[in-house]
C-alpha cells in the first residue's frame, strides 16, 4: 500500500466516521423529536379525553335545560287550559296525546277514587285501546289499598324510584305495560282524590327527578283545578237553588200582588159605590137642616136650633170626608185625568197662605216660603196640587202650637223640584212615620185624640203625588216639627 | 312473493305531495292520497312513495291507497318521524306521487324473511329482481329501504352491489320505529312487511343528484382495530374494545351502559377511509360481557378508528354540505322537481324539540316550494361522493342523505 493509498484510506474512514457520527446525531435528535412528538400526542390525547367529558357534561345539561323549558313550555300551555275548565271529565279532556307527548310520554291515565262506590274510576286513558284501559282499571281497584296509600302519603313514585310496597317496579311495567314511569298523586283538598300516571315504551328514555317535578306539578294543577271545579259547582247549584226559590218567591208575589190589586179594585168600587149611596141620604139630610134652621117651617127653640146645627156640621164632615173617599178612589183607579200645566209656586205659596191666614194668625204661626229662582215653576194639576198644599199646611196648621212656623222651601233636583212642608209642631212618633199615608190612620196618641180629622187626608195627597210621577216622604222627630217633602217635575 | 314492476311512461315528469295526521290510518289514507292527486293536476300518477308513523302501518291504510290509485306500484316504509316541506312530524301519513317522464323506467322489488336468510344472498336475489326485464336499458340509480333490525346490513348492500354493480349509486334507509324496538314495516305495493328490504330501480333518464354528510370531527389518538368480526369490535390496539369509551369517558363499563344511547350518538366511533375527508360513522348499540362492542353496521380489521365530536354548527354545515353536493351534483341546468331525504334518528334525538333546524336549512338551499318528503332512519346507505360514482356504497349512521331529483 503506498502512503497516498494509506492517507486516502484514512481520510475516507475520517469521512465516514463524521458521517457516521452525523447520522447518529441526527438519528438521535430524531429520535428526541419522535419522544416529543409523542409526548404530545398523548397530551393532546388527554386534552381530548378532557374535551368529551367536558363535552359531554355540556350536552347533559344541555339536554336537561332544553327538556326542562320544553317542560315548563308545555305545562304552561297545560295549566292554561286546565285553569279555565270548570267541569271535571273536561279537565282530564284538556290533557291530549300532544300534550303527553311533549312532556317525553305516550301513555297517560287518570284515576279518581269514587268514596260512595269504593273503586277508583277511569277519567284519562291515553296510549292505550278500552279493553287495555279496562284491564287496567280492574287490577287497580284490585290494589287499592296500595294507591289509597299512595294518594293518602302524597308520594310520586317512578320506574326510576322504585316503590316500597307490594308493588315491584316489574309490577308497575306488566300492569301498565311501559318501561318508564311515573305515577303521582292529584291531591284535591275537597272531594274525590286519585292519581296520575305517564309511561312510555321508549327504551331509550329515562325518568330524571325533573320529569318527575313537571309530573307533580301537572297533578297538582289537577288538583286545584278539581278543586275549583267543585267550588264552582257548588257555588253554581247553590245560585240555581236561589235562582229557583226568586223565581217561586216572585210568582208569589205577583199572585199576591194581582190579588191585592183586586182587592184594592173591589174596595175602590165598595168605596165608591157606598159614598154615592151615602152622598144622596145626606144631601137631602143637609137639604131639610137647613130649611128647619132658615126657619120655613116656623121658629126653632133654641135646643133644636143648636142640634140642627151640630146635625149641619157634622152633615159638612160626612160629605167632606165621603168627597175625599170617592177622589182617593178615582185617582187609584186611573179615573182622573191629570191636567199638567206650568203653575207658579210662588203664586199657590200665596194663594194657601191666604186662604189660612185667619188661623196663622189666631195662632200666631208665622208661614214663610223659600223659593228659588229655579224653582219657581212646577209641572202639575192646579186643582190636585193646591189640595195637596192645602192639606200638608191644613195638617202643620192642626198640629203646631201657638207661636209657631211653618215653611215651605223648595230646591232643584235635575228635572224635578222637591218641596218641604215644614213646621215646628208635635212631630210624628217614628213608628208611625211609614203608616202615616195609609187610609184612615191616624198616630195614637193625645195630641191626635183632640184634633179632629178621618186619616184621609195624607192617603189623598200621597195619591195626586203619585198620579203626578212624584214621590212623598216625611221626616220627623217628637217635640221638633215634621217636614213633609214631595217631588213634582219642574216646569 | 316478490312483485315486480316495469313501466314506460309517456309524460313528463310531475311531482305531488299529500300529508295527513288524522288518526285513522284509512281516514288519513284517504285525505293524504286525495291532497296528492290534486297535485297532479290530472297527469297519471305512475309510482307512489308512502312514509308514515309507525301507527299508520296497517293493511286498511295500504288497502285504501291503493284503491284510490289503482294499483300503482307503491314503496315505503315507517319511521318516527315524518318530514315534508311544512314541518317534521311524530305522527302522519305521507305520499308523494310521481308522474314519471317517457324515457323513465322503474322495477320495484323486496325479499323478506332477511334474518332467517344469508344477507349476502338476500341482496343480490334483491339486485336480480329489480333488474328484471331491464335488458339494455342503463340503469341510473336504486334506492332501497329495509328494516332496522337487520344486523348485516353491509352484506345486503354488497350483494346488491354484486348484482348492480360495485360502483352505482344505490341510496338506502333502515325504516326506524318510535325507540319501542317493536318492529319496523316496509311497504311494497298492498303488502306490509317486516325484517325484510324493499327497493326500487331506475333506469333510462333520470336526472338526480345526492350528498351525504355527518358533520363529526375526529378528536384523539388514532386506533387500530386489532380485533372485529361483522359489527362486533373485539379489541382496539390490542384491548377490549370498551376501553376505548372507559378511558375517554371516565366510566366504567356498567356506568357506560346506562348511558350508552347518549354516548353513542354524540361520540361515535369514525373509520377513517384514505383519501375521504369525512369519517365513516358507527354508532354502538351495546357493550357485550367481553368488552366487545356491537356497532350499527360493520367496522372491518385493521380499521383506523377514532372517536368523533360534533356541535350544533358542524351538523348543520353538514347538512348544508350534503344540500349543496346533491344541488351540484344535479347540475345548474336542472329544475329541481322533488327532494327526498333521509336523516338518521339520532340526528332528531341530539336536536330534540329544535327537530325542524335541518329542515330549515334544506328549504332554505333548495326552495321554500320545492316538494320534500323524508324519514328519520336507523341507518342510512349511499356512496360517499357522487360525482363521478366511482365510490362504493356504504352503511352510515348519524348522517343526512339528500337525494334531488330534476328535470332539465
Amino acid at each position: 500500500m503506498t502512503p497516498f493509498a494509506f492517507v486516502g484510506i484514512c481520510l475516507l474512514l475520517a469521512i465516514a466516521g463524521i458521517a457516521l457520527l452525523n447520522k447518529t446525531q441526527r438519528l438521535k435528535e430524531l429520535g428526541d423529536k419522535v419522544t416529543a412528538l409523542n409526548f404530545s400526542l398523548e397530551e393532546m390525547d388527554e386534552q381530548a379525553k378532557l374535551i368529551m367529558r367536558t363535552d359531554m357534561e355540556l350536552n347533559k345539561a344541555q339536554e336537561e335545560l332544553d327538556k326542562k323549558i320544553s317542560g315548563l313550555d308545555t305545562l304552561q300551555k297545560l295549566s292554561r287550559e286546565i285553569s279555565t275548565t270548570l267541569e271535571e271529565k273536561q279537565i282530564f279532556k284538556k290533557i291530549n296525546n300532544q300534550y303527553v307527548e311533549e312532556l317525553g310520554f305516550e301513555k297517560s291515565l287518570a284515576f279518581l277514587w269514587k268514596s260512595l262506590e269504593r273503586e277508583f274510576q277511569l277519567y284519562l286513558s291515553l296510549g292505550y285501546t278500552q279493553d287495555e284501559s279496562q284491564k287496567i282499571k280492574t287490577a287497580v281497584n284490585a290494589n287499592k289499598d296500595y294507591f289509597l296509600d299512595l294518594i293518602k302519603n302524597g308520594s310520586t313514585v317512578s320506574s326510576e324510584f322504585a316503590p316500597e310496597g307490594t308493588l315491584s317496579k316489574s309490577s308497575f311495567n306488566h300492569l301498565f305495560t311501559v318501561r318508564s314511569f311515573i305515577i303521582c298523586p292529584v291531591l284535591a283538598q275537597e272531594g274525590n282524590q286519585g292519581f296520575i300516571f305517564v309511561g312510555t315504551q321508549n327504551t331509550e328514555a329515562s325518568i330524571t327527578k325533573g320529569d318527575q317535578e313537571f309530573i307533580s306539578i301537572l297533578a297538582n294543577q289537577i288538583g286545584q283545578t278539581l278543586d275549583n271545579a267543585r267550588l264552582f259547582e257548588k257555588t253554581w247549584r247553590s245560585q240555581q237553588e236561589l235562582e229557583i226559590k226568586v223565581e217561586e218567591r216572585t210568582h208569589q208575589l205577583t199572585q199576591a200582588l194581582q190579588e191585592v190589586k183586586k182587592i184594592s179594585k173591589r174596595k175602590s168600587d165598595f168605596i165608591s159605590s157606598v159614598s154615592h149611596e151615602i152622598r144622596t141620604p145626606l144631601t137631602s139630610i143637609k137639604g131639610y137642616a137647613a130649611i128647619l134652621l132658615a126657619g120655613k117651617l116656623g121658629e126653632l127653640p133654641e135646643e133644636i136650633r143648636s142640634r140642627l146645627e151640630k146635625i149641619n156640621r157634622h152633615s159638612d164632615e160626612l160629605v167632606h170626608m165621603v168627597n175625599d173617599l170617592l177622589d182617593i178612589s178615582r185617582i187609584e183607579s186611573g179615573k182622573v185625568e191629570i191636567k199638567k200645566e206650568a203653575l207658579s209656586l210662588r203664586a199657590i205659596s200665596d194663594k194657601i197662605a191666604d186662604l189660612f191666614s185667619e188661623q196663622l194668625k189666631t195662632k200666631n204661626i208665622s208661614f214663610n216660603a223659600d223659593l228659588p229662582e229655579d224653582c219657581q215653576e212646577i209641572s202639575a194639576d192646579r186643582s190636585q196640587i193646591e189640595r195637596v198644599f192645602i192639606n200638608l199646611v191644613g195638617n202643620a196648621l192642626k198640629f203646631t202650637p201657638q207661636n209657631g212656623k211653618i215653611e215651605i222651601h223648595a230646591k232643584r233636583i235635575n228635572q224635578n223640584i222637591q218641596i218641604d212642608v215644614k213646621d215646628s209642631g208635635f212631630g210624628i212618633p217614628e213608628d208611625a212615620q211609614e203608616s202615616i199615608f195609609e187610609e184612615f190612620f191616624r198616630v195614637d196618641n193625645t195630641i191626635n185624640q183632640g184634633v179632629k180629622g178621618t186619616g184621609l187626608g195624607l192617603s189623598l195627597v200621597k195619591q195626586i203625588i203619585q198620579a203626578h210621577q212624584g214621590k212623598i216622604w216625611v221626616k220627623s222627630k217628637l217635640g221638633e216639627g215634621s217636614t213633609f217633602s214631595f217631588t213634582l217635575n219642574a216646569a | 312473493m316478490t312483485l315486480q314492476y316495469l313501466r314506460y311512461i309517456l309524460n313528463i315528469m310531475n311531482v305531488s305531495l299529500g300529508f295527513s295526521q288524522l288518526k285513522d290510518p284509512v281516514l288519513a289514507a284517504n285525505e293524504a292520497v286525495g291532497q296528492a292527486l290534486i297535485g297532479l293536476k290530472n297527469a297519471p300518477a305512475n309510482l307512489a312513495l308512502i312514509f308514515t308513523s309507525v301507527e299508520f302501518a296497517h293493511p286498511l291504510m295500504l288497502k285504501t291507497a291503493n284503491n284510490l290509485l289503482g294499483e300503482i306500484p307503491i314503496l315505503g316504509c315507517s319511521s318516527l318521524g315524518i318530514i315534508t316541506n311544512h314541518g317534521v312530524f311524530k305522527h302522519g301519513f305521507a305520499i308523494l306521487l310521481l308522474s314519471l317522464n317517457q324515457q323513465t323506467f322503474f322495477n320495484v322489488a323486496a325479499v323478506k324473511d332477511l334474518n332467517k336468510k344469508n344477507p349476502h344472498l338476500s341482496g343480490k336475489e334483491l339486485g336480480d329482481r329489480l333488474l328484471f326485464g331491464f335488458k339494455n336499458v342503463p340503469r341510473s340509480l336504486s334506492i332501497i329501504l329495509s328494516d332496522k333490525l337487520i344486523t348485516e346490513g353491509v352484506s345486503l348492500i354488497n350483494g346488491l352491489q354484486e348484482s348492480l354493480g360495485k360502483s352505482f349509486p344505490l341510496i338506502g334507509a333502515a325504516a326506524s320505529d318510535n325507540f319501542e324496538n317493536h318492529k319496523t314495516y316496509q311497504y311494497l305495493n298492498q303488502e306490509i312487511l317486516s325484517e325484510s328490504c324493499s327497493g326500487i330501480l331506475f333506469g333510462g333518464k333520470i336526472h338526480f343528484g345526492f350528498g351525504i354528510k355527518h358533520g363529526w370531527l375526529a378528536l384523539g389518538k388514532l386506533r387500530y382495530v386489532t380485533a372485529s368480526s361483522g359489527n362486533v369490535i373485539k379489541e382496539i390496539d390490542d384491548l377490549p374494545a370498551v376501553k376505548l369509551y372507559e378511558d375517554y369517558f371516565a366510566k366504567n363499563t356498567q356506568e357506560l351502559t346506562k348511558e350508552l344511547r347518549r354516548i353513542s350518538i354524540y361520540y361515535p366511533l369514525g373509520i377513517y377511509l384514505p383519501g375521504e375527508k369525512e369519517y365513516l360513522l358507527r354508532n354502538i348499540i351495546s357493550i357485550k360481557d367481553d368488552g366487545s362492542l356491537v356497532t350499527q353496521g360493520d367496522i372491518p380489521p385493521d380499521s383506523k378508528i377514532r372517536l368523533m365530536i360534533s356541535t350544533e354548527d358542524s351538523r348543520l354545515a353538514a347538512t348544508v354540505a350534503a344540500c349543496e353536493e346533491a344541488k351540484k351534483n344535479l347540475g345548474c341546468g336542472e329544475k329541481i322537481k322533488l327532494v327526498i331525504v333521509f336523516v338518521s334518528a339520532a340526528r332528531l334525538s341530539i336536536l330534540g324539540k329544535q327537530d325542524d333546524t335541518e329542515l330549515c336549512v334544506i328549504r332554505e338551499v333548495f326552495g321554500e316550494n320545492t316538494p320534500l318528503i323524508g324519514i328519520y332512519t336507523n341507518g342510512e346507505q349511499a356512496p360517499l361522493k357522487s360525482i363521478d360514482y366511482l365510490g362504493r356504497t356504504y352503511f352510515h349512521n348519524q348522517s343526512i342523505n339528500i337525494l334531488a331529483i330534476g328535470e332539465q
